[in-house]
């Protein structure tokens, strides 16, 4: 892409009522059936009354059922464009979310049940308990639609092998390294090196490879948990991880994380090979105010990953994700200057959310990335 | 002696995870909500009971974190942002000092279901330490940190005296930011000169018996230093801490030997630890006097609470058959 400043989403959008009620077969109230239709014309979608056909119906098909997620998948992509961003996909809307999706679609793995995340909120949790077997695709279907639909380049949001094997109990390989280890810690470790690089072998690459074949061109690997055990092993067992998985493939492999400690992930994202991209949260981490320099407090973690010689491009998050706040366009446009000016080099900036916009409307979030978009038009003139 | 006991939150059973969401998105009453809370911790006291766990605890199933009640009842203290706790995929809640830390009222006593706790069973409650409970904080009102070390300490002295005037027995102290060491930094023997000094603050004139609970970290790491702690009994989370480092020490005070992962799921092998547990303790009580508790390395909370459930039997159970081998 040689426009400078070019946008993109990180991958999740909310899911309208329609599509999570109509997906379930529950019947839809008149306002959910209107939210469809007055974001399908604004959205400018062709053939609304198949839509409103099927969401109108008591009982719904499978068919029904499954042309709901095509249908979901198609308003967001537009959603997307019409927002102005230069990299699209369908908002995840064919993904229950990004673990469950992938762990529901492998063989191996069994759900055990909530824990605690944090006060009441809680997250269904698989235990490994096999050996990991890929035994059908889970994301090529959705990108072949997203490939078909889309009039702007595609990029294939990929939950991360690291993050996976994070947040699973490895049931397997633990009880597998109990026989030989007798040291507890010594034998965790081990377990969790094999689970991880199973799983990169049996499933990652896999489907990697499938989407390549489909014509995926760019995979962002998704690794929200990168940071969360900061130790050297682990770091350098992340960046392995990374490594394995895009080991060899024609494709543009690009590294999103949020929400996590930027100094340990600065040291180690040099050696991510084939990274081309680290998109990252920093908007909240950041004033509201304009300008460039020490109001920009949110970025100065960016030095760090200089610092520490990344030389690929960041996906710099300018619009927070957890806030109704609709950063106007001059915010946007300094917060990509600043990271010029840290930079030195405009054509490594991309402008990005910080994260999914799933928990946001979708007024909310289309106000948020029309303006992103703005804000990189402003950047653009300021720095042609 | 041989017990068990659990070391700190249990998860929250099923129904009582939906109420909770439920109550959250505001789809319950409050009287609702409170009845689950009941209803669970009868259950989970009843899962101990029922295992033979040489003391009880509540389950401690409101509180949201390990600091949260102090964060949230202390006056000088406010509530913060999110922080992540240690290397868990969970999270807890800053507490921000911003004055002079006072306690009002009993903190820990007040969240204790004691009308549910059953009177042939000791109870046993847990409480943050101050060093964890300092190193946790953001700290924008004392001079330095020791001098919130040793407030922390004073507020936890009143606590441990409420809960000993309120018929607990046992109190546990969880400690695990004096572990925690990703970057295998050494630890400062300032450092642990000041723990020592704050843990005799807090334990000053207490009749209970009182437990500092390592996990997350190498319990060796302090050693040999820790063993004057001013302390009935030392928890340590073998999932963490080298066992043949450890081996080269002799206690003389009691250990609790977090020998079960409350971080994996995994259903461990009761002759294994009976084994494990075997060897460490002819290994550090040459004298063959000995003190031990079988235990979680951590809280249970990580598991969900079926899981939970059947690590809490195994604990009594590798207890229960060691004290009938050696008796």
């Amino acid at each position: 892409m040689n426009k400078l400043f070019p946008t993109q989403e990180i991958g999740s959008l909310a899911k309208p009522a329609w599509r999570i009620k109509g997906y379930r077969g529950e019947s839809l109230s008149k306002e959910e059936i209107a939210e469809a239709v007055n974001w399908g014309k604004r959205l400018g979608i062709e053939n609304l009354e198949a839509l409103v056909k099927i969401l109108k119906k008591n009982e719904r098909t499978p068919i029904d059922r499954r042309s709901l997620l095509q249908w979901s998948a198609k308003f967001v992509i537009r959603f997307f464009e019409a927002a102005g961003l230069d990299v699209v996909f369908d908002g995840e809307q064919w993904r229950s979310e990004m673990y469950e999706h992938v762990i529901r679609n492998v063989e191996g793995f069994e759900f055990l049940g909530y824990v605690k995340s944090f006060d009441y909120r809680y997250f269904n949790k698989a235990a490994c308990v096999d050996k990991p077997k890929y035994v059908k695709s889970f994301y090529v279907e959705e990108f072949i639609f997203t490939k078909e639909n889309a009039k702007k380049m595609a990029k294939v949001p990929f939950t991360g092998p690291y993050t996976l094997v994070d947040w699973t109990f490895n049931e397997y390989y633990e009880r597998k390294a109990g026989g030989k280890i007798k040291d507890f810690k010594q034998r965790k470790t081990v377990a969790r090196r094999e689970f991880i690089f199973d799983l990169i072998k049996e499933v990652i690459r896999p489907e990697i490879s499938r989407l390549i074949d489909a014509g995926a061109k760019w995979i962002q690997i998704d690794e929200p948990a990168a940071t969360t055990n900061p130790s050297t092993e682990e770091m350098e067992l992340f960046v392995d991880a990374f490594n394995e998985t895009v080991r060899g493939f024609n494709c543009t492999f690009s590294l999103h994380n949020c929400y996590s400690n930027y100094k340990i992930l600065a040291k180690y994202a040099s050696q991510l090979r084939n990274c081309s991209q680290l998109a990252l949260e920093f908007a909240n981490r950041d004033s509201r105010q304009a300008g460039i320099g020490e109001t920009r407090i949110g970025y100065k973690e960016l030095k760090f990953f200089e610092d520490y010689g990344f030389r690929g491009k960041y996906g710099l998050g300018v619009v927070d994700v957890h806030t109704d706040f609709v950063e106007p366009a001059e915010l946007i446009r300094d917060r990509i200057l600043n990271a010029v000016s840290i930079v030195d080099d405009p054509s490594r900036i991309c402008a990005s959310t910080d994260c999914g916009l799933r928990t946001r409307t979708w007024e909310i979030s289309f106000a948020k990335l029309k303006n992103m978009v703005l804000g990189s038009e402003l950047a653009r003139k300021e720095s042609s | 002696m041989l017990g068990s006991y659990v070391t700190g939150t249990l998860p929250r059973p099923k129904e009582l995870i939906e109420t909770t969401r439920a109550y959250d998105r505001k789809r319950v009453s409050k009287e609702e909500f409170e009845r689950a809370f009941i209803e669970a911790t009868i259950k989970i006291i009843e899962a101990q009971t029922s295992a033979g766990v040489s003391y009880i605890t509540d389950g401690m199933l409101k509180w949201q974190d390990l600091l949260r009640p102090f964060t949230e009842k202390l006056e000088g203290v406010k509530i913060g942002a999110l922080a992540r706790w240690f290397n868990n995929n969970t999270f807890y809640r800053k507490p921000i000092v911003i004055g002079e830390i006072l306690r009002k009222k009993g903190i820990t006593v007040e969240m204790a279901n004691m009308e549910c706790l059953p009177r042939n069973v000791p109870w046993k409650a847990v409480l943050p330490a101050p060093y964890t409970l300092t190193k946790l904080s953001e700290n924008s009102f004392y001079k330095g940190e020791t001098e919130l070390l040793f407030r922390y300490a004073e507020i936890l002295r009143e606590e441990i005296k409420n809960l000993a005037e309120n018929d607990f027995k046992y109190v546990q102290l969880s400690d695990p930011a004096l572990v925690y060491n990703p970057f295998k930094d050494p630890v400062s023997k300032d450092t642990l000169v000041d723990v020592n000094n704050a843990l005799e603050t807090a334990v000053k004139g207490v009749t209970v018996r009182v437990c500092l609970q390592t996990f997350f970290g190498d319990f060796t790491q302090i050693l040999p230093e820790a063993l004057d702690f001013p302390v009935g009994d030392f928890g340590i989370d073998l999932y963490e801490t080298s066992l043949e480092k450890l081996k080269e020490y002799t206690f003389d005070k009691g250990v609790a030997l977090g020998l079960i992962d409350a971080r994996s799921s995994l259903l461990e092998d009761e002759k294994e630890l009976a084994t494990v547990a075997k060897e460490l303790i002819e290994s550090i009580y040459p004298s063959k006097t000995y003190d031990v508790f079988i235990c979680p390395n951590c809280d249970l909370e990580f598991l969900p609470w079926e899981r939970a459930k059947e690590k809490i039997r195994v604990i009594a159970k590798v207890a229960k058959n060691l004290q009938n081998e050696w008796s």
